[in-house]
């Protein structure tokens, strides 16, 4: 059982690390996100360079943002920065998974942040995403 | 699928438009309660004037565009840096736009570099960074 708790500022301890459940890339899933964000490129349903269909290089970006929510109840909160390096392209059809870990928590200007790394990887291990993104908290 | 080298520093690349409906926001980010993204209600609550889109749509934008120019240069081996600086709303309507920045030798590889933004319909810039991939 995960003993889900609020997140504050206060409750937030850098170093401390998420693990995503795993996802199965599905047909579906790339199609809806490719509507979503209204980029319908043929690599997303057909054949691409790297040998079938992929999924859109940001597709796992929310696997990863929602990293805190397997601990805390997310009041609100908006965010600040991404970044993402794109080492491997994802596949439909692989299972995937993200982990972060939390680097930095600050206060700027009356506003609380946070900042997490991670990874998202294939069930092998293997790198697909890297990225880091900063998230300001919105309090209850 | 890329546009065809050679690339020079300043050039600009082609523009992208984007229309965000509520319906584009629900599909991005999963119909929730109690989410500043689908809950019209909550995001009036939190100050906002209607719901939000997802920062994060705007760097798939931007991986659109980088993908246009690079292709599988991008997809594998291309990265971005963004900060989300002013809200998009549902209704908004953005430009995402890129201006090649940087060129340089990477791996027998030529890494391009791109300064990239979106602007709303009021000419406000909503993101700015840089993306970069390999050029084919």
């Amino acid at each position: 059982m995960t003993p889900f708790t609020p997140l504050t500022y206060d409750a937030l301890t850098i170093g401390e690390e998420f693990v995503s459940d795993t996802l199965l890339v599905t047909p579906e899933d790339v199609e809806t996100y490719a509507f979503a964000v209204d980029d319908h490129h043929p690599w997303f349903s057909g054949a691409s360079p790297f040998g079938g269909a992929l999924a859109h290089p940001t597709f796992a970006g929310n696997q990863a943002l929602r990293l805190r929510h397997s601990r805390y109840v997310v009041h609100a909160g908006l965010h600040a920065k991404m970044q993402f390096e794109f080492l491997e392209p994802i596949r439909v059809g692989m299972r995937v998974r993200s982990r972060g870990r939390v680097i930095d928590k600050y206060v700027r200007r009356g506003k609380q942040y946070m900042v997490t790394e991670f990874v998202t990887e294939d069930d092998k291990g293997t790198p697909l995403v890297r990225g880091q993104f900063t998230q300001m908290l919105i309090p209850a | 699928m890329a546009i065809a080298p050679p690339l020079a520093i300043g050039q600009e690349l082609p523009p992208l438009e984007k229309e965000l409906t509520q319906r584009h926001i629900d599909a991005y980010s999963g119909v929730r309660v109690r989410s500043i993204h689908t809950d019209e209600a909550w995001a009036r609550r939190k100050g906002f004037r209607t719901t939000l889109a997802q920062g994060m749509m705007s760097t798939a934008y931007v991986s659109e565009m980088m993908t246009a120019l690079l292709g599988a240069g991008f997809v594998k081996g291309g990265s971005m840096s963004v900060a989300f600086v002013q809200p998009v709303y549902a209704g908004d309507r953005l430009t995402v736009r890129g201006v090649v920045k940087e060129l340089r030798a990477e791996a027998g590889h030529t890494r391009v570099v791109v300064d990239v933004w979106c602007e709303n319909q009021h000419g406000h810039k909503t993101a700015v960074g840089t993306a970069s991939g390999l050029a084919p």
